[in-house]
């Protein structure tokens, strides 16, 4: 059986250490991984870690973990308006806005892909304190120790009732729930809401900066530097290899990492709040306007939204964003029956493009069917398929586009003519087509 | 299956129709030596049983309104079995009704309790399709009052979430529950908590690698379930084959009761076993089968007979394709009337296959086994097999494809001139008469083992108390930590490893790698397109440099070869020939299981060998004429693997003494090799692939090597006398799929087996039918292997 089982390629392991290129390495000298002889490995250990880490062992019934606190002054406690945490979350009930309820979380885990042997080793919380923030890092030194862990969670959680991540709808807290359905012991905390600030964040900054990793969005946004950073791909590695009897040392940027992805995180959410309830005055530029006008039209807001699209547009925009901002600007115009401003943009907007094909439609529906004027109707029709035949003739459209384009504007163009011809029956006419 | 539909009534025309065609095929040969056998099966009455009392009057009536009063036996039986809450294997074979057998008991039992819930396992993901169908009927018939979706690679990842939560019963695939739903069982609370059933289909196809997997699933499968509380009951169906018992109980670890009694009615058939004339008596020369099953189907397709023709390889399915298409050319501004359907095809290429099959517009599919299961194509009229199946049960089912749905139909058998193929179209007693072969698994295979091991500890941690497997765990689980995999924390084995274990582990091959075939016009305007994809195993042999790669019916050329990115880039091209690679192959025995000494003097052994093969080179062969065109060298990695072996040892004494020269003496070897080869695949239930072979010296000296995909002898320079030569049959997995053993537990009837093949061959000095071909090889082949074997059987 040893010889065989030797034999077998299978047991190859893929990488021994972690690879090389850390950006902290620079700061933090290396220290050989030593072999520990096991003292760290359980709840009761000599106690080398917690000085290194600056932790304490807690207890409670099911056994020890490591928890880790420390207080920041930045960002600044924040109290937010409930008429801007609606526009994120419309049936949020009253007492989201009150900030003594708020509680942060960021994990670190063993692996990015989740299922159900990928654990959260370190769980950081955080909430305002004395005007600023207080983090409070669970860890645990080894899996025996989870259940510990999750139940020490699901205490501050019964405290503080208002969930906060970043991503964390998707990855932090299906991973919980998975770690508490394993325990099969510890039941799993129910908050009574949950932000979450990716989506709106993307909304804001994504069409800025590309990326909206939370350490460029605090460079950005924030305006801060968080100075030597771990990669975070990186730290599952570190975790694992410190598991399997690897220094300590290289937990301390982990837990470092963490703490700041909380921090960022508390000061995004502020300035994301303040900017929903004042972009008119806070908002940086004509992007971040755009942005809080697509969150504002989202969630039904259309006078608001209206209002930004405007002063966004009136500022200076990227192109492609320029053109979004006044394709959405028509269509609220358009619901509002301001066909004045609407019309005014679509004559701006035509074009050999997909939106300007979109504004050539939206004037010929404005005037066959509101203005009842077939004849500039089919004269915005014949224009746009005049740009369409200069297109395809100069192959700056693709063949499957400018069929499909064509066919929607000769379609419609047969039935103006139908109607020309039939100028008794035009006013039944329009009754039977669906209104566009 | 509606009783309503009496029995279909012999229908003259397509009987006149098929013995037209025999006509034809043989105007020109004696009838007698094409022909060997032509069997007429008469069509079998239904049997049928009342609906179980306990079955719910909504249910009965649900059936009722499909037409179903009654059920058939074997439907009876198992839903009393299933009743009773005993685990039950139904054989039957197609279009029989199977579904019944499961979803009637199921689906009770989600009445009684909408909390119930099941999981249907199907080979493939086209077979769960094709049974949702089925079950969404019923449920629009029972007030959609249980949920019903398939879970598998295809499913949008929005619909997930539901499909956990409302999914009275799932339908997935073993690789979807090995990667998709065990490692997220959490998600799947609500199924595991109330799992009741686990309805395992085609259970006969889980056999060998796949088969050895599959339990190792299951083994975790049932972890998983005990984690949650529940311990289901496993309904499983299988097409015959000898032991389903055994198999079912070996993927299942659980005591299976067995229903064989088949009440379905079948319709009449004509099976007709057809062997290619002789064209040259003293070489064993018969004209070559793909050529004539092309004449076959030829002209079962001019009388417009919708037709299924299967071939064993994926290149043989192209050829054929080839061929039919152009004697079956598109009508003007019509589709394609002869299509092909293979894996490697895109799943949109194949479902329209499928659907053009049902549907009429496709007159005939050129296909490898990849139809042979049970996906719907509605019922064919004839099916022509290109060469022996491998196996009495494929047989059936590959014939069953025609007129699955009663009513008169025709197969026909064209043999090659492969031993097992002549063996059985010389002996067509031993088809019609012996029971199919038996399936066989090795769930304790270490590598397969180890590595559902790892995927276990990835979704519960382990404990050393824990059962998995015949092995000693404490002790594979500190290897495992050793190795970085576990780490022992608070009594128990955790995972270590950032990435998902089952990611890396396919239930289908020996490796997950697949190589992807890309086509280049060669033009800089025309973009990559992927045309399709090969597994690792077959890559080395199918898109080598300068392979002739085809892909429906169109040839491309090998440019280029990626072995580390796993890529084919390959080009169009309009070529006479085709390619075949020639692999090189080493054995080296590890440890001896079992040895003992039978009568020579020789000696019959099992156990752990080492064995090393490569491709050398390819051969180019021409089109229509066989002629070899031209050969080339190629330089690929070389394969090691670890496996299992049967072999026997000739005695010194046993080769000096026969009268014959050195060089008679070793092809007489290779000849005897030959046909032991082809007689165990016979024997075993497996694919010829299945089953390597190699000769070399009995240890300690270093083995020789031999071309076996080839099979010439090696030439006369490179004789050395074998000392005491051992025979080699092999797994062809890696640590060993449970071949050695019972081939050495019937290694006599091995040796019987093999001496009547070779006797019964009607060639003078050896043929491709039993001792390989005659090719350079001395004449006197034939006589040193039936001497050896002689001694071997005193």
């Amino acid at each position: 059986m040893q010889d065989r089982f030797r034999r077998l390629k299978a047991l190859q392991l893929p990488s021994p250490s972690v690879r090389s290129g850390l950006e902290w390495e620079a700061a933090v000298p290396h220290i050989p991984v030593q072999l520990r002889d096991g003292e760290h490995t359980g709840p009761g250990g000599s106690g080398r870690l917690e000085q290194l880490l600056g932790a304490t062992a807690k207890a409670n019934e099911y056994g020890e973990h490591l928890s880790l606190h420390c207080w920041f002054g930045e960002p600044a406690r924040f109290t937010p308006s409930i008429e801007a945490l609606r526009l994120l979350m419309p049936d949020a009930p009253e007492e989201v806005a009150d900030p003594e309820q708020w509680i942060f979380l960021d994990t670190e885990t063993t692996g990015l892909a989740g299922g159900s042997g990928t654990y959260a080793f370190l769980v950081g919380l955080a909430w305002w304190e004395g005007g600023g923030l207080e983090v409070e890092q669970l860890f645990m030194r080894d899996h025996s120790e989870e259940r510990s862990l999750l139940f020490a969670l699901a205490e501050r959680l019964a405290k503080r009732r208002v969930l906060v991540t970043f991503n964390g709808k998707s990855f932090d807290w299906p991973l919980l729930e998975t770690r508490y359905r394993m325990s099969r012991k510890i039941p799993l905390p129910c908050p009574r809401a949950h932000l979450d600030f990716l989506h709106p964040a993307r909304n804001l900054w994504r069409l800025r900066l590309g990326s909206v990793r939370l350490s460029e969005l605090e460079r950005h946004v924030l305006g801060w530097d968080r100075g030597q950073d771990l990669m975070s791909g990186l730290i599952p590695q570190i975790y694992l290899d410190f598991i399997r009897g690897g220094s300590p040392e290289r937990l301390v940027p982990v837990l470092h990492h963490n703490q700041m992805d909380l921090r960022g995180l508390a000061g995004l959410s502020s300035r994301i709040l303040s900017l929903l309830s004042d972009a008119e005055t806070l908002g940086q530029d004509g992007l971040e306007l755009f942005g809080v006008s697509r969150i504002c039209e989202r969630q039904g807001d259309c006078i608001r939204a209206r209002k930004l699209y405007e002063q966004s547009i009136a500022s200076v925009l990227p192109v492609e964003t320029d053109r979004t901002a006044r394709r959405s600007l028509a269509r609220l115009a358009k619901r509002d029956g301001d066909f004045a401003l609407a019309c005014d943009l679509w004559r701006s907007a035509v074009g050999n493009s997909r939106p300007g094909y979109e504004a050539y439609e939206q004037l010929a529906i404005y005037h066959e069917h509101r203005a009842r004027n077939p004849q500039e109707a089919r004269e915005v029709v014949r224009r746009a398929l005049d740009e369409l035949h200069r297109a395809n003739h100069a192959g700056t459209l693709a063949p499957r586009a400018y069929h499909e384009i064509r066919a929607r504007f000769e379609h419609r163009m047969a039935r103006l003519e139908r109607k020309s011809r039939r100028p008794l029956l035009e006013g039944l006419g329009t009754k039977f087509c669906p209104e566009e | 299956m509606p009783p309503s539909q009496s029995l279909a009534p012999r229908s003259a025309t397509t009987l006149d129709t098929v013995h037209d065609i025999l006509g034809t095929l043989v105007a020109r040969y004696r009838q007698d030596e094409v022909l060997t056998s032509v069997r007429q099966i008469s069509a079998r009455e239904a049997k049928f049983r009342p609906v179980p009392s306990w079955v719910t009057s909504t249910l009965c009536e649900a059936y009722r309104a499909k037409g179903i009063q009654e059920l058939y036996s074997h439907q009876a039986a198992t839903a009393e079995l299933v009743h009773d809450g005993r685990n039950v294997v139904v054989v039957t074979p197609t279009a029989s009704g199977k579904t019944l057998c499961y979803n009637l008991p199921v689906l009770n039992a989600v009445l009684e309790n909408p909390d119930t819930r099941a999981l249907y396992l199907f080979p493939t993901k086209a077979l769960a399709q094709d049974q949702l169908a089925e079950l969404h009927d019923l449920s629009k018939r029972l007030d959609d009052c249980f949920g019903v979706f398939t879970y598998d690679g295809d499913t949008p990842s929005d619909a997930r979430k539901a499909i956990r939560e409302r999914g009275h019963i799932v339908l997935t695939n073993p690789d979807m529950l090995h990667t998709g739903i065990l490692p997220h069982h959490t998600k799947w609370m609500r199924l595991f908590e109330n799992l009741r059933y686990i309805v395992i289909d085609e259970l006969h196809s889980y056999r060998g690698v796949f088969g050895s997997h599959l339990a190792n699933v299951l083994r975790r499968l049932r972890r998983v379930a005990q984690f949650y509380g529940s311990d289901p009951q496993f309904i499983c169906c299988s097409a015959t084959i000898a032991n389903p018992g055994e198999l079912a109980a070996q993927l299942t670890e659980k005591k299976v009761e067995v229903v064989e009694e088949n009440g379905a009615p079948a319709g009449e058939k004509v099976f007709v076993f057809y062997n290619p004339p002789m064209v040259n008596r003293n070489l064993g020369i018969r004209r070559n089968y793909i050529n004539e099953a092309t004449r076959v189907a030829k002209e079962v397709l001019a009388r417009k007979l919708q037709t299924i023709v299967f071939a064993n390889s994926r290149l043989h399915t192209e050829i054929l394709l080839t061929y039919l298409q152009q004697a079956n050319p598109p009508k003007p501004g019509q589709p394609e009337p002869i299509r092909g359907y293979r894996g490697g095809y895109l799943p949109g290429e194949r479902r329209e296959v499928e659907r053009g099959l049902r549907d009429g517009r496709i007159l005939g599919v050129v296909t490898t086994n990849a139809l042979e299961l049970g996906i719907d194509i509605g019922s064919l009229d004839a099916c022509v097999m290109v060469g022996y199946a491998g196996s009495i049960a494929s047989t059936w089912q590959r014939a069953g494809r025609a007129g699955r749905r009663s009513g008169s139909s025709c197969a026909v058998f064209v043999a090659s001139s492969a031993p097992l193929d002549q063996f059985i179209v010389q002996h067509p007693d031993y088809f019609f008469g012996s029971s199919p072969e038996h399936a066989h698994i090795q769930p304790d295979n270490l590598e397969i083992l180890v590595n559902h091991l790892k995927c276990a500890a990835f979704e519960l941690p382990l404990s050393p108390e824990e059962q998995f497997g015949n092995v000693d765990l404490p002790d594979l689980c500190e290897r495992l930590g050793e190795a970085g995999f576990l780490h022992k924390s608070g009594g128990n084995w955790h995972w270590v490893q950032q990435a998902y274990p089952a990611d890396t582990v396919s239930l289908r091959s020996v490796t997950s790698d697949n190589f992807i075939i890309i086509k280049t016009t060669g033009d800089s305007d025309g973009e990559p397109e992927v045309i399709g994809e090969v597994d690792f195993s077959s890559a080395l042999t199918t898109v080598h440099p300068k392979a002739i790669y085809l892909h429906q019916g169109q040839q491309y050329h090998v440019e280029r070869l990626d072995f580390e990115k796993r890529k084919a880039y390959v080009k169009p091209v309009n070529v006479d020939y085709y390619t075949d690679a020639i692999r090189y192959t080493q054995v080296r025995v590890l440890e001896i299981a079992e040895e003992q000494s039978i009568p020579g003097p020789a000696a019959r052994a099992h156990g752990d060998v080492l064995v090393r093969s490569q491709v050398v080179g390819f051969k180019k062969i021409k089109f229509f004429t066989n002629e070899n065109v031209g050969s080339g060298k190629l330089e690929l990695p070389e394969n090691e693997m670890h496996t299992t072996a049967f072999w026997l040892t000739l005695g010194h004494s046993l080769l000096t003494e026969l009268p014959f020269t050195l060089s008679e003496r070793q092809n007489g070897i290779f000849g005897l090799l030959y046909a032991l080869g082809s007689m165990a695949t016979l024997l075993l239930m497996c694919d010829r692939r299945d089953l390597g072979a190699a000769v070399g010296e009995r240890p300690p000296s270093a083995a020789s090597e031999i071309n076996w995909e080839d099979f010439a002898a090696p030439r006369a320079s490179e004789i050395t006398e074998f000392f005491e030569p051992n025979l080699y049959l092999y797994d062809a997995y890696p640590g060993g799929i449970g071949f050695s053993e019972p081939l050495y537990r019937i290694s006599n009837v091995l040796l019987e087996r093999t001496r009547e093949l070779i006797c019964a061959c009607p060639c003078e000095n050896g043929c491709p039918s039993c001792v390989g071909p005659a090719g350079d090889r001395s004449e006197s082949t034939k006589d040193v292997a039936l001497a050896i074997l002689g001694r071997l059987c005193a």
